[in-house]
This record gives structure tokens, sequence and C-alpha cells, in this order.
């Protein structure tokens, strides 16, 4: 068994690889600890790993952290001494807090569970974001992979060249501090959003700009892929991600774009800035596209390959991915369902079974989209009061539950899910979902900004079946396997009528998801037939702010705090009493 | 807040910090009692602690909204660095890193600690308050805040009783005392550590710069992978 870690710099996570390659376990630490973003180190996933796999410490051959931790701590100081005095707060920063920097991983991991720290090894965090892709690849040889994220141990964006599982070359980087994701994140930062959260807000923003606008122009230009000298270049003195441990813009940003917005200033398109939030967000994301579309041409200049593995926290920029698969030279483009840095705990724990596996394994075998066990089982005696006090149990049949959601749904009524494990990735699939009619703006509407509180401008997605998705969208061959992580975006078939359905996007796109055959969603769309509901809206199962619900107790507090009134569980059907007093 | 008083800029900052700080001090007891709520091994205790929860987490919502309203009023440059986020909750030491008291703590420890807690929560609202102007809508919501803390006390009270029969009211007392005082402790703590934190900056940054320095000397260059396997670096390494 091979554990695969992440964490301090970014998200936490643990993954659980087994002597066939097979992902058994995953968790990310903030379904367990609630807290969202969670990036301390990932004790109660470990905690949870162990205890359901019912492992011996003797068992785990290697336990993988996703970055070399010294290297990490060492770059962002280096690069600071070249701007001292300014750095002077960043360098300071760093060092103080040596302890709580990654290179803490070994400590930890002996005061909390000794015996597993002598088994510590690393790999290169831009190899765990490849080996994270990799087995979404139904080819994985001579075949090329682009990360791209905010900041590795080393650099913020890279191509290698993988000619097979034990075999990955690295060839081109992009060092820190310029950084496509940085840069994004301090877009984000300046439009008030939380950085490593709100860049998805960024990119809904980013629809109702123009690309065309003065403003948009002036952020666009902010890094350009050189093609002669093959590098990002970015202007560093608008920015200070790399001198200020608090701040990631400069006031030369400020004299360029003006004031930046009011985090409490609520954002909508009635107010009277929006439209030049927008057309900075929008510049932000040609951005993005242009430069990821530079980079992914060079990558094909450089291997000749058609496949590629598309990972690290700027591939969840789910909008770029059309754009990028449109590139002639594209037949593959493989996002993994969590392309970011929890998601790199599991590629950590697969290099722990390529190293210490004979080198005849050809393959990676792909993983479950809900991999991370969980059995609501264990909590049904602790909230057997809630549940008799504050719930009624409509029905603890899961047939007749289907049946009595489906009419619901029709009836415009929104619906959680509690199913089974929950998702690998940061969007939900049907497990871990609030779900309704996606043709009833209403409703959508209700889901969206009633009970999670979501800003207007964010759209919600829809999922369906692929012979419904071709009726309404156009989509692409290249991007079939992330349409199924509800990864990619697309746009609204000509004529379909699609752009007009509430879960589409103002620029005639979706982010849509394509459900697979036999899962829970399937089996609802069974019984969403007799009422003619082919779409559904399908947002994460959790209200702005706080952390996608893992179990029971986090579902039944959803339901206590916001107008949630059904949820759909394994054990039947639940109508919230708190409903109506909320 | 009382209209008539003009604000400097530091005021408002003291203003926003202290809503944020309050709003963080609920949110986290929010998750300490949702985190006891899951592991009471009596379904009635996890009632009570999953109706406490929604409480700490309403309480966050009105402040969260009280603090959204100020951070309007005052200006991008000053509310921005008190925008709110759970991840800052251990690091400010609403969360301890260790995990949550529940976890950590006995049982009987935590509810003697809920007590206790409760009571000094309810304390210290008090001081908010003034902040407001009288028969605003903000005291009114934090009155209202004040009565559920207090019902959180009399609630913890009467659960300890009940389980710890032996342990009389003068025991929790004393709980209370030794909790206030660490409280106190705590404050006197913060103040100090702040002030020893200005009288040290300027050693911290020559530190730094001496830091930098040898840093600087490191050439990391050396570790570049341009052309090589990533698959066989040293995987003991840690640069
Ligand atoms: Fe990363
Ligand atoms: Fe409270
Ligand atoms: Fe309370």
């Amino acid at each position: 068994m091979y554990l695969g870690l992440s964490g301090y710099n970014h998200e936490s996570a643990a993954a659980l690889v087994n002597n066939d390659a097979k992902l058994i376990d995953y968790c990310r630490e903030e379904s367990l600890s609630r807290i969202k973003g969670d990036k301390s180190f990932p004790k109660r996933s470990i905690r949870k790993i162990i205890e359901n796999n019912k492992l011996n410490i003797s068992e785990i051959k290697a336990v993988v952290f996703y970055e070399r931790p010294l290297s990490s701590f060492l770059h962002p100081i280096k690069t600071a001494t070249l701007y001292f005095p300014k750095s002077a707060p960043l360098i300071s920063h760093q060092l103080r807090n040596f302890k709580k920097s990654s290179i803490g991983c070994f400590l930890d991991l002996a005061s909390i569970f000794p015996g597993l720290e002598k088994k510590l090894i690393y790999l290169d965090h831009h190899l765990s974001h490849t080996l994270n892709a990799l087995p979404y690849s139904n080819n994985q040889k001579n075949i090329c992979s682009v990360v791209v994220d905010g900041f590795g141990d080393r650099s913020t964006s890279s191509i290698s060249q993988v000619n097979n599982p034990y075999d990955i070359r690295e060839i081109w980087t992009c060092k820190y501090p310029v950084s496509l994701g940085l840069l994004y994140s301090a877009i984000t930062d300046f439009l008030g959003f939380q950085v490593n959260e709100g860049e998805y807000k960024v990119m809904g923003l980013a629809a109702f700009g123009n690309k065309k606008s003065q403003l948009a122009k002036k952020v666009s230009s902010l890094l350009n892929f050189d093609i002669v000298t093959k590098r990002f270049e970015q202007d560093m003195s608008f920015f200070s991600y790399h001198i200020s441990p608090n701040d990631s813009f400069s006031e030369k940003l400020i004299t360029l774009l003006g004031k930046p917005r009011n985090p409490f200033e609520s954002l909508s398109t009635e107010n009277k800035d929006f439209q030049k939030y927008a057309d900075i967000a929008a510049g932000a994301q040609s951005l993005v596209i242009n430069n990821l579309r530079m980079l992914f041409e060079y990558a094909y200049s450089l291997t000749n390959t058609t496949t590629f593995l598309f990972s690290g926290g700027v591939a969840m920029n789910s909008a770029s991915l059309d754009s990028i698969a449109s590139l002639p030279f594209v037949e593959k483009l493989i996002v993994p369902p969590s392309p970011g840095d929890a998601g790199s705990a599991i590629g950590a724990a697969y290099y722990g079974f390529l190293k210490n596996s004979v080198k005849t394994v050809k393959f990676l075998p792909k993983p479950d989209l809900f991999p991370s066990q969980y059995n609501y089982e264990n909590q049904l005696k602790t909230a057997k009061k809630i549940l008799d006090k504050d719930f009624k149990i409509l029905t603890n049949n899961i047939n007749e539950a289907l049946k009595i959601a489906a009419n619901l749904i029709s009836k415009g009524e929104v619906i959680g899910t509690l199913i089974g494990n929950i998702e690998i990735g940061p969007r939900a699939l049907g497990h871990r979902s609030l779900i309704c009619d996606g043709k009833n703006a209403k409703a959508v509407n209700y889901l969206n900004s009633v009970i999670k509180n979501r800003s207007p401008f964010r759209p919600t997605a829809p999922c369906m079946n692929l012979e419904t998705a071709k009726k309404y969208y156009d989509l692409r061959g290249e991007l079939m396997e992330s349409y199924k992580s509800m990864g990619a975006t697309c746009s609204c078939k000509v004529g379909s009528g699609s752009s007009n359905f509430p879960t589409s996007h103002i620029d005639e796109t979706a982010r849509l998801q394509i459900i697979e055959d036999n899962s829970f969603l399937d089996k609802l769309f069974r019984e969403l037939k007799e009422f003619d509901i082919e779409i559904l809206a399908n947002s994460s199962l959790n209200a702005s702010g706080d952390p996608t619900c893992y179990d029971l107790i986090d579902v039944l507090m959803l339901s206590a705090r916001h107008p949630l009134r059904y949820i759909i569980t394994d054990f039947g059907l639940l109508e919230s009493k708190f409903f109506g007093h909320i | 807040m009382n209209k008539t008083l003009k604000l400097n800029k530091e005021e408002e900052n003291r203003y926003l910090n202290i809503l944020n700080e309050t709003l963080s001090a609920e949110y986290g007891s929010a998750l300490e009692m949702l985190a006891a709520c899951k592991l009471s091994e009596k379904d009635t205790f996890a009632y009570g602690y999953f109706q406490h929860s929604k409480d700490e987490y309403n309480h966050s919502k009105t402040f969260y909204s009280i603090l959204g309203k100020y951070g309007r009023k005052f200006g991008e440059e000053i509310s921005r660095k008190y925008r709110f986020n759970t991840n800052s909750l251990i690091a400010k030491g609403y969360l301890s890193r260790e995990g949550y008291l529940i976890e950590t703590m006995k049982l009987k420890d935590f509810i003697a600690y809920v007590y206790t807690n409760e009571l000094l929560a309810r304390d210290s609202f008090e001081g908010i308050l003034k902040l407001f102007k009288k028969n605003s809508n903000e005291r009114d919501q934090i009155s209202q805040i004040m009565s559920d803390e207090l019902r959180h006390h009399g609630l913890a009270e009467q659960h300890f009783l009940k389980y710890y029969p032996k342990l009389q009211p003068w025991q929790l007392m004393i709980y209370r005392f030794r909790e206030s005082v660490k409280n106190k402790g705590r404050k006197f703590y913060d103040k100090n550590l702040k002030f020893l934190d200005k009288i040290l900056t300027p050693l911290y940054y020559s530190l730094a710069f001496i830091a930098g320095k040898i840093i600087y000397l490191i050439d990391l260059d050396q570790f570049q992978r341009e052309g090589k396997n990533l698959m066989d670096i040293k995987s003991k390494s840690i640069i």
C-alpha cells in the first residue's frame, strides 16, 4: 500500500493506492475538518484511511509527499533576496514560519503516526500532477504532460515528455516568480475574491466582460509567451506576491486598472462598477487562454505528440479547455477530475507504487470518480435523535425514494443528495449534489441564490446523458473524458434552444456533466423520463463559503441552516422540519 | 454604530478587526460543536451539540453581515484586510493545530470548557455592544446572540451536573476561574507578543537580510531537471 500526501502550501489530502496500482481510498482534509481549502497536515484524512482500510503501519510501503519541501521553502526566499529591502517582510515571514512549512511533514508524521516518518519519500511537485493525470489516459506512452499552477517546488509551469510511466522527462519549465497561476490569483484578489477559492468567480464573471475593452487589453498584456525566447514574460512590478506575505498586487496595478473592488460590496449586473470588473476578469481569462494556447503549441513542437495531459490549478479553468482542444494538433486533452494540489496527493501515491514495482507495469488503471470511502451507517446511531426530531423520513426504500424525488423535481423542488462515496474532485457529480430541473429557471435560481447564496453571475452546471448532450451542445471528442467530471465547458448548439436554458452561461456555454451508465444520476434520469426531464441542474452540496458536505451530519446541518427541504440518501428520502423556519 | 461619531482610519480598523475576530470566534465554535456532535457517543449528546453548532453558525452569519455592512461603509482600502477566511482560524488561534477540543480533551473537561467559555463569550459581547448605537439593529442582533450564549452556558451546566453528579457547582466555578485566568493570560500574552513583535521587527529584518544573503549564494540551478527523467531523481531528497 502507498500513501500519498499533499498539504501545508495548498489544499491537503491523503490518497491510498494498493499493490495493484488501484486508487482505493482518498480524502481531502477539508471534508473532515470542515475548513474550506484546509492546508494543514492531513492528519484526519490519514487516520480515516488507516481505519477504513484496517491498515497496519507495516503494510504501508511508502508515504509520498507531493513536493520537495526544502526546494519549495528556498525558492521563494532566493527570489525575494533580489528585491531586498522591499522583500524583507516576506523573507522574515518565511523564516519565522519555517516549522510550519512543508519541511514539517516529517515531524508531524513522527509525532502523530510514529513509524510512518521512516517511510517518507518525496517527488517533484509537477511530477505528482502528471502522475495524477496519467491514469485517465487510455494511452500512457509517448504523450505530453503540461502542468500549470501557482507555484510548485521549483517551477510554475512545465512541459514533460511521458515516454512511459517510468520515464517522464521534463523538457521545459517556467521559473518562479513568473506564474500564470499566481497572476490569475492576484487578479482574483484585486477583484475582491478570496485567493485559491474565488478563481471560479473570476471565470464566471469574465463572460460578462468585453475582452476588446481597454481594461481587458491592459490585463491581458500582463503576461505573454515570447515565441522567440520560448518563455513567459511578466512585468513583476505590477505584482507583490513575490515580495510580500500579504499583498498579491502592487500600487502600479492600481494605477493601471483603478481601485480594486471592495470585497464586501455585492456584485451584480445592476452594480455601477460591474462592467469594469467584468472587463478586468475578461482580460484575465483571455490572458489565460492565449498563453495556454501558445504553451500547447510549443509543447507540440517539442514532443510532436497529439495526446496531452493537462493538470495543475490552472487546469481547473474549465472555460479555457474548449479553446485548447480546438488547436488542430490536439487529439486528446486529458484533465483529471481533481487537477489541483488536493489531487496531486493521488499522483504522489502512484509514484510510491511505481518506485516499488518492477518496471514491467505498462499501465496505471483509471480511478473511480468516487474513490473516497464513506459509509453512512456508522453515523446513523449518532444522528438518531436529530433525525427523529428534526427530519421526517418519507420513505426508506431507495427505489421509492427515486420515484418521489423525480416527482418532486418535476414540481420544481430542489433535492440534496448524499449517496455513497464523495466525489474525487471539486465538482459535484451526483453523490454530494444539489439538483433540480435544469430547464426550470425558477428552481435553478432558487438553488443558486436562496439555498447556496451564490453570486448571481455564476452559472449552475447542467448534467445529462450523452444522447441529450449531443442534441444541445457542441461536444469535442478531445474532451470526452473531462465532460464526465464536469471539467470543461462547451458551446450551446446553434438552433437547439439550449442557450436559453437557465444552466447556460451568458456567453452561450455550459460546463456540462455527461453522466455514466448505472450511476445514481442515471437511475434518477430513468424515473424522470415520465416527466420529460432530460437535464438536471447540478451544483455542489454546500452553501457559499463552506466545503462540500461530506457525511450525514454535514448535510443535516446544511438543511438546518439553509432552506433545503429534501435530501435523498442511501437509506431513503428525508424531509427537513427546519424548512419554513429559516 | 454611532453616526455622530466620525471615525478615523485607526478606529475604522479597530471596528473591522473586532468584528472579524468575533466572527472568527463564532465560526470556530460552530466547527468545535459540529465536531463534538459527530464524536458523541450518545445520540442525545449529538443532538445537543448539533443545535449548539447551528446557533454558532447563525451567530457567525450575523457577524458576517455586520462586518459586510461596515466593510462597505469604510471603503476597500481598509476593508480588504478584514475579509473573512476560514483558513485563518488555525493561524489566529481560534482552532488548535492539534485538532478540535473534543479530539484532544476528556469529555468532562470539554463540557466544563463549554460551560465556562459560553459565559466568557457573553462577557466579551458586552464590550462589542458598546460599539453600536442604542436601538440599532446590530444591538438587537448581538443581544439575541448574548441570550443564546447564556442559554448554552445553562445547558452545559445542566449537562455537566446530570452526567457528573458527583461534581458540585463549586467545582464548575473552579473551571470557570481557571478559564478566565487563562483567557486574561491569553490577552496579556497577545498584547505583549504584539509589542515584542514591533520591537523585534527590525531585528527580524536584519536577520532576513543575512539569511537572504546566504540563501542567495545557494545555487539552486544545480537542481534543475531539464532533460532528466523525473522518475529517477532520488526520492529521499528534499530539494
Ligand atoms: Fe500544484
Ligand atoms: Fe456564539
Ligand atoms: Fe455559544
